[in-house]
């Protein structure tokens, strides 16, 4: 019986992860309305940029991930304002074939200049350290990541839950035209979205970076968070939220349990059925159009 | 009329002076001045840690032609990024063999990778010297003009199995291997020597190359209660296993094929709880006294290496499994042909570089020791500091 | 001389080779019901996105309250206190009624993104200032009598409520001008009077200047105040509705239409 509590307590470890990937999609997708293919990367040069500055300038910890967040934010503005806003006639297949072209050059680029082998990040955590609860083990990483994320979820649910940007951004994606003749700054939302969106990308790179630190490492997490975002209803943040750990868990169980092999594999058995059985994803408010 | 003849005999003529070069060639690859020698090598990717290998041959190539070349020519290197993709592994190869002409190709990390070319070298009688992997499908069958040098996956398997059992008084083995054909090998061979002694693995826990979060295999592997566990993986599978262990108060002893025996690298990836992991290694140590080791530190890596590149087992590989070729074209003379190039190269006994002890006979289909060179390794164990304690010595495996 | 409130200067813009509006000019009294006439594909949408900022016109001008508006973006036009309707509905599908009308109320929300967060009961400033607007909207709601779809999907309705929302929608915005796209589109003898009155309404209780687009000539001639005819991008006349009723030329573009 232990062993199904520790892979539960597992799979919400991993699941921390896979949530704040998945919420860094669904807020550029709320606004854009295109799955931004380029969050993992993103994150990746945000987490590099961190160890430059830890191992090649000296700086202290906090300063080097304060900083790394501003760039985060900064260059998801950037790229929100030099790349995709130029786009003629957007889309949304041109736009998501823009943000995999961006992923490409963020991905080459930081394999060009820090090297493909693995790199340590200096981190006041030992990534392998835990806590004891019982016979359940924690990493301490994992904690942190846990509480990093839902201290993250609350701050975002606050932010647009109860200020004007929360349905302005609602309001953006459904209808920009609309939005603009309310007189919603469109352009600015979108801006401001990318720029939240790449700083939570970017917590969740430095979260990992401590125990893997490759180009490649933000493959699986934004894989496994836009699959979470997609089953959560794309549009819904507390949904993907809650389909990231729901994602983790089962993943777990299923390779404790069943196989291993295929344990990547049923995360995404689990979204096709779930399109199948619920299009609009297991959070989103669906209705009939009339007519 | 007398113009349009003229032109024509002109062009003719310069067509034909065209193919001069290509109508004299002695041999594909070569001319008075140059051999090409490609490599293909994972830059980038999930196995980009081996990415050295190659750029320890370039480095050793430049050596050699600042040092006069061999009779009179350069080598003209072709490396090129297959991102341990066997797909793109073919595609390079064939581009750079249709389009440039290589002589021979060196080295080149991967099971999967050199599998993909394998057959088309063959078929094309290209001669390919040191594989950068212990696969047995090298040799099972042998092929005319497939040297390997690597020691067999299968044979290190069973050397660490063995040690386990018979000096470590291991008798519950767990392996965890790579899904692909070189995680299989380690495991066949742990798989053979257990069943020598009586015994069967405790658990068989496979890994695909994009997993990131290895929780559940560990648990898998903590589940079996196994005292030894076998490492067959890449090498950031092998530091999350090991670092997840540790977490999770599981401590077997660990041991590894030679693809994860760069200590340092290990020891800084997995932030110290390497230590006391167990490898086995298919050349002398990095820090040792051994001759060659301190010349080629000197000359090639102090000399010609990249300001970031590090003096470890991977980068010296590059050169350690390219030794025996070097070797042959040395002994060919000017006049090179791959038959003679093929023929020196069976001639090589008792040849001792920075590996194991090279031997290669006249080929013959039955026996794969014509084209296997290397059995040998020792076995070794990581320290606090990333230095290696040698165990053993050298051993055979057949 | 106390500057028009609404001045259009010899409007023109092209799409491609086609001239949809040359020289259009005509000014606009505070607080009158300004109608605009002509065929289909006279320019008068047209007309209407280049004054709240979807297109941006050639040459010509469109000043404001004295400020020109040319180069403004819609946002900024919706800033300056024109809000618009349109022909074919321009609603957020995936809100229910009182969001979509919420969102009229976007450029009075004073709570920015910080301020949102303090959102603590009743009586602080955030709390207030929700309770305003809430308040201003359920004004609009009855005022519409939506009532009874005030919780649906704007999408699962029909026509010409969705037509109400809108316009709804416009009035959360506290206009000065409010441009009216075909209000009656789609509606019976029975709902075309509901909106007759309510277009007075907002005219006499709300002081909102209307400019007002529409085809059924009887209501354009009751309501209005002036109107102006186009055609082909070009204008006609503007006059009282009794004297463009009898003109020639506007007798001659829509012979056959009308009532």
């Amino acid at each position: 019986m232990t062993d199904f509590f520790q892979m539960v307590v597992s799979g919400i470890a991993v699941g921390s992860t896979y949530a704040l990937m998945g919420l860094a999609m669904v807020i550029i997708y709320k606004t854009s309305e295109v799955p931004n293919f380029a969050q993992g990367e993103m994150a990746l040069i945000s987490s590099f940029f961190a160890m430059m500055l830890l191992t090649s300038f000296n700086y202290n910890i906090y300063l080097a991930f304060s900083l790394a967040f501003v760039f985060a934010a900064v260059l998801g503005c950037f790229l929100e304002f030099a790349v995709l806003r130029r786009a003629k006639e957007p889309n949304v297949l041109g736009m998501i074939v823009i943000t995999i072209g961006i992923e490409m050059v963020i991905l080459g680029f930081v394999s060009w200049k820090f090297g493909a082998e693995q790199k340590t990040m200096p981190f006041p955590i030992d990534p392998y350290e835990s806590l004891f609860i019982g016979d359940l083990f924690l990493k301490k990483l994992d904690v942190l990541t846990f509480v990093s994320a839902l201290c993250l979820m609350v701050v975002l649910f606050l932010f647009f839950r109860f200020s004007k940007l929360g349905l302005a951004m609602k309001a953006t994606q459904q209808n920009s035209v609309a939005a603009r003749i309310v007189g919603v700054r469109t352009n600015r939302i979108m801006m401001t979205t990318w720029g939240i969106s790449s700083l939570v990308g970017a917590v969740a790179g430095l979260l990992i970076s401590p125990t893997i630190m490759h180009p490649y490492m933000m493959w699986d997490p934004m894989l496994k968070g836009f699959a979470a975002a997609v089953m959560g209803g794309m549009t819904s943040l507390p949904g993907a939220v809650v389909a990231a750990y729901m994602l983790g868990i089962i993943e777990n169980l299923f390779g404790g349990y069943i196989s291993i092999e295929f344990k990547t594999v049923v995360a995404f058995v689990i979204i096709v059925a779930v399109l199948c059985f619920k299009p609009s994803g297991l959070f989103a408010r669906h209705y009939v159009k009339k007519v | 009329m007398k113009k349009r003849v003229m032109l024509l005999v002109v062009v003719s003529l310069a067509f034909l002076v065209s193919l001069a070069p290509n109508l004299f060639a002695a041999e594909q690859g070569v001319t008075d001045k140059e051999i090409h020698i490609g490599q293909w090598s994972p830059q980038t990717g999930p196995a980009a840690a081996w990415g050295s290998v190659a750029r320890g041959t370039g480095a050793y190539f430049q050596w050699i032609n600042d040092n006069g070349g061999i009779h009179g020519r350069k080598i003209v290197y072709h490396m090129f990024d297959d991102g341990y993709n066997p797909a793109k592994t073919m595609a390079g190869v064939k581009e750079l063999q249709e389009g440039t002409g290589i002589f021979a190709w060196a080295c080149g990390v991967g099971t999967s990778t050199g599998l993909a070319v394998k057959d088309y070298l063959a078929q094309n009688n290209v001669p390919w010297v040191g594989p950068a992997a212990g696969s047995l499908n090298w040799v099972n069958p042998p092929q005319r003009n497939l040297f390997a040098v690597y020691p067999l996956y299968d044979g290190e398997a069973k050397a660490l199995v063995k040690y386990a059992v018979e000096k470590m008084g291991k008798k519950k083995v767990a392996v965890a291997y790579l899904n692909d054909e070189y995680g299989k090998n380690g495991l066949r061979g742990a798989q053979e020597e257990l069943q020598a002694h009586g015994l069967k693995t405790v658990a068989e826990v496979s890994f695909e190359a994009g997993d990131s979060d290895l929780n559940p295999h560990v648990m898998k592997l903590k589940q079996s209660d196994a005292d030894m566990v076998l490492l067959w993986t890449t090498v950031t599978h092998a530091a999350k296993v090991v670092g997840t262990s540790k977490a999770m108060n599981f401590a077997p002893q660990f041991m590894s094929t030679s693809t994860c025996s760069d200590f340092p690298l290990m020891m800084s990836i997995t932030k110290g709880a390497w230590e006391g992991v167990v490898c086995a290694t298919f050349g002398e140590l990095p820090d040792s006294d051994y001759p060659a080791i301190v010349k080629y530190k000197k000359e090639v890596f102090e000399k010609y290496a990249a300001k970031e590149e590090r003096w470890g087992i991977f980068y010296y590989a590059g050169i350690l499994f390219v030794e025996p070729m070097i070797e042959a074209l040395k002994k060919v003379g000017p006049d090179l042909t791959r038959e003679k190039f093929i023929t020196e190269m069976e001639k090589i006994k008792g040849f001792k570089g920075l590996g194991a002890e090279v031997n290669f006979k006249p080929f013959d289909k039955n026996d794969m020791y014509s084209r296997q060179g290397a059995s040998q390794t020792f076995i070794i164990q990581c320290l606090a500091e990333g230095k290696a304690k040698k165990l053993t010595e050298w051993m055979d495996i057949k | 001389m106390e500057p028009a409130f609404f001045r259009v200067d010899a409007l023109s813009i092209s799409f491609g080779g086609i001239k949809a509006l040359e020289d259009i000019g005509f000014t606009m009294n505070k607080g009158e019901i300004f109608s605009v006439i002509g065929p289909n594909g006279a320019g008068k949408t047209t007309l209407f996105n280049c004054i709240s900022g979807l297109y941006q016109p050639g040459k010509g001008d469109m000043v404001f309250k004295g400020r020109s508006i040319k180069h403004k973006k819609s946002d900024a036009v919706a800033r300056m206190g024109i809000a618009r309707t349109f022909q074919n509905i321009e609603l957020f599908s995936h809100m229910n009624t009182m969001e979509n009308i919420m969102l009229g109320r976007h450029i009075h929300m004073k709570t920015g993104l910080f301020k949102g967060m303090t959102m603590w009961g009743k009586s602080s400033f955030a709390g207030k200032e929700e309770i305003l607007h809430r308040e201003k909207v359920e004004n609009i709601i009855d005022f519409l009598e939506l009532q009874n779809v005030r919780d649906t999907f704007v999408g699962a309705l029909p026509y010409g409520t969705q037509k109400l929302i809108e316009l709804g929608r416009a009035l959360a915005l506290e206009p000065d001008l409010l441009l009216l796209d075909e209000p009656c589109a789609g509606m019976n003898t029975e709902e075309k009077q509901d909106m007759i009155f309510w277009i007075k309404d907002i005219q006499d209780e709300l002081k909102i200047s209307i400019l007002l687009i529409e085809h059924d000539m009887k209501m354009v001639m009751d309501i209005s105040d002036r109107v102006m005819a186009i055609n082909f991008g070009k204008l006609i006349t503007i006059g009282t509705p009794a004297e463009v009723q009898t003109n020639a030329q506007v007798l001659k573009a829509y012979i056959g239409e009308g009532e």
